[in-house]
């Protein structure tokens, strides 16, 4: 492999790669050495258009772009001297040009490349006299996107996203030299899966999210680090929050997950978590068959005392556990130790499912399906026959998944069961038959981990706090646990503590814990030895 | 169908000329433009379905180059050189008169749609500056009455 000194020093790199490439492969690149660069991107082809990235080779006589330059053994590189210094101020000059300079009305102050790099490598006065480039202002490119033709610097991420990503090829630059512009086809917008992600890579506030722009400052989001519960891929994701609200979802670059996209669905998924139909209180099915809010004290009391009467008379075999692939791994196992120190053995985990593409999207429609059925839940559809043969009494189920994919109907199969208790975080046909019924948190609201489609567990941690009453599934499972008195229940959850009790007791789960488990999670014991054979 | 069988067939041969089928694009968009007058949206889906890329691919190169033209154009285009020895040579009120003869403000095209007329960097005939180009035609050493008469002579 070839060694290569860059600023003193010495790294060793992989064959064929360019220099910005095998610093980004060091994990060294804008951490540790900065090279600025707008055209380059990790997960696009080469395009060498901005040429803000040279940088002084020794023994070329001319600065060369660093995105470009194949690293060879013995090369010298210098990224920091007053000649790279020099250039990166001429091509700022050059870019700035005809940028109309409005950062107070672009949404994209706070978070913009080109805005950044001038604070570093701008000239302070501009030295042209000539009119700026008159251009579209405000053009709708597509149902996400709104385009600004004057702040766009022609760096073709967004082309090269389109073509090579989505491979839908919407975006190209019309006309030559300084005439240049980003249109699309005439008719034809820029309408696809994963459009949004061109917000994401334009380096300047060219492109922007319909949903996003002017909702808030970026400077007063604070980004935290989760799992998008689109579907069980479960691409990374930073949440932005402020106010204690969820404004947006990016992708966070996981290259073993999601490289640095999202799908627009996903992204788009953060607006269940403030949504009018989050279930706020807790409440319990009175005699005349209503729902009345009550605290969750009294919501456990009456499960536990619905669930005892049941287990007196028919025993613990007439009750059914329904988990959701939307619970965390410690929620799951929790409610697995509970079933079976109940003695129910009826249990299965509901996944709703839809579309898939070979890009991203999965079938499963829930994050934690793999951790489910890992921690030992079966198809629900076992659980969903034996309700309809009768032979079931009561229902635990968490969130309402089973009904959401036309497993279960309220009116039929569950209007004639003695007990069911609900652990939800939306409202749903659960409300018309439910007897007890608990809010419990987002994914966005704890913290936990998910199991995801090729095995990986990755974490959650609290962004935000729920509006309203809501408790984990854990909780309130282990809060009935000590109600009916069930072994190994004290009525405390501590999601941590829980992971390690998954880790001793499941083999596949062993060494992984909440903190070791990183912001980029870690594979299975099985996947992470299969990955190792590979 | 938009492009007629003859530009396909022409097409194809061109095609033929490459070693890769992309290559034959610009001669393509050439033949498309002398068959039909401009490169219109339909044009380049059509285009694009025989080159195996994308419509707008098609455009990129279409808006490229000056040559092509993505909308309906006058009958003939009229192009003044203005670089250095034509205008040495009178070129720019050579122009400026033809666009009073022909009431256009350059570059832009007559009422009837008859002719564009539009000034135009060096095209290599410098020694018989000045010199105009009409539609693929060279006019060399010209003169105020001379350019005239060629445009009158140009039909509808």
């Amino acid at each position: 492999m070839p060694k290569i000194t860059i600023d003193g020093n010495e790294l060793e790199v992989a064959e064929g790669r360019t220099i910005l490439q095998a610093l980004d492969d060091a994990g060294l690149l804008m951490n540790g050495i900065d090279i600025p660069h707008y055209c380059w991107h990790p997960k696009l082809p080469i395009d060498g258009s901005c040429r803000l990235c040279q940088v002084e080779v020794e023994g070329i006589p001319k600065l060369q772009i660093a995105c470009d330059t194949p690293v060879r053994d013995g090369m010298v590189v210098h990224t920091q001297n007053e000649r790279v210094k020099q250039a990166r101020e001429g091509v700022m000059e050059l870019l700035l040009v005809n940028h109309p300079l409005d950062c107070p009305i672009c949404d994209q102050a706070g978070e913009c490349k080109l805005q950044d790099y001038t604070y570093d490598y701008g000239v302070k006065a501009s030295r042209t006299k000539e009119p700026r480039r008159a251009l579209k202002k405000n053009v709708d490119l597509g149902p996400t996107i709104v385009f600004d033709q004057e702040r766009c610097i022609l760096c073709r991420r967004c082309v090269r996203f389109c073509r090579e990503i989505p491979k839908t090829g919407e975006l190209a630059i019309f006309n030559r030299g300084d005439h240049s512009v980003i249109e699309t086809f005439p008719g034809t917008p820029l309408d696809n899966p994963y459009s949004m992600n061109v917000a994401d890579i334009c380096p300047v506030g060219a492109l922007t999210t319909k949903d996003f722009r002017f909702k808030i400052r970026v400077w007063f989001l604070e980004e935290v680090p989760g799992i998008c519960t689109g579907c069980s891929n479960g691409c990374n994701i930073h949440l932005g929050v402020a106010n204690n609200k969820v404004y947006r979802y990016v992708p966070r670059r996981n290259d073993a997950v999601n490289d640095t996209w999202i799908c627009d669905e996903g992204r788009m998924s953060y607006r269940r978590i403030g949504a009018p139909d989050r279930l706020r209180e807790c409440a319990v099915r009175d005699a005349s068959g209503r729902l009345e809010p009550v605290g969750l004290d009294r919501a456990i009391d009456a499960a536990a005392s619905r669930l005892r009467r049941l287990i007196d008379s028919k025993g613990p075999g007439v009750i059914a556990g329904l988990a959701s692939a939307h619970a965390t791994n410690e929620d799951l196992f929790t409610f697995r130790r509970f079933l079976a120190a109940l003695g129910a053995e009826t249990h299965g985990v509901a996944v709703v499912c839809g579309e898939a593409d070979d890009l991203l999207v999965k079938r499963e429609k829930a994050p934690n399906a793999a951790g489910a059925r890992e921690i030992g839940f079966r198809d629900a559809r076992a659980v969903v026959d034996r309700i309809g043969s009768g032979g079931i009494d009561a229902v635990i189920a968490l969130g309402h998944d089973a009904l959401q994919e036309g497993l279960l109907s309220s009116e039929e199969a569950l209007a004639n069961l003695d007990t069911v208790i609900v652990l939800d975080t939306h409202a749903s046909e659960f409300q018309r038959v439910a007897h007890v019924i608990v809010p419990v948190r987002h994914a966005a609201e704890k913290l936990g981990s998910f199991v995801n489609v090729a095995r990986r567990v990755q974490r959650v941690v609290p962004a935000v706090e729920s509006m309203g009453e809501s408790y984990s599934d854990g909780e309130v499972i282990a809060k009935l646990g000590a109600a009916l008195g069930l072994e190994g229940f004290d009525g405390s959850y501590d999601a941590r503590q829980v992971a390690r009790d998954l880790a001793a007791a499941n083999p596949a789960f062993a060494g992984i814990d909440l903190d070791s488990v990183g912001d980029a999670g870690r594979p299975l014991a099985d996947a992470a030895a299969s990955e190792a054979e590979r | 169908m938009v492009i007629s069988d003859e530009t396909r067939s022409k097409i194809e041969e061109a095609i033929s000329k490459y070693p890769q089928k992309r290559g034959a694009l610009l001669p393509a968009i050439h033949l498309v433009q002398a068959d039909c007058g401009h490169v219109s949206k339909e044009c380049a889906a059509e285009l694009a379905e025989i080159f195996e890329i994308l419509p707008i691919q098609v455009m990129e190169v279409v808006s490229f180059y000056n040559m092509f033209f993505d909308s309906p154009q006058a009958k003939h285009h009229v192009y003044v050189c203005t670089n250095l020895p034509c205008s040495l040579r009178g070129s720019r009120s050579l122009l400026s008169q033809l666009e009073s003869h022909l009431g256009v403000t350059a570059p832009g095209a007559t009422e009837d749609g008859r002719i564009f007329l539009g000034h135009e960097e060096c095209l290599g005939a410098c020694g018989y500056a000045p010199m105009m180009r009409v539609d693929d035609e060279y006019h060399e050493d010209l003169d105020v009455e001379k350019a005239k008469q060629i445009l009158d002579s140009l039909g509808k």
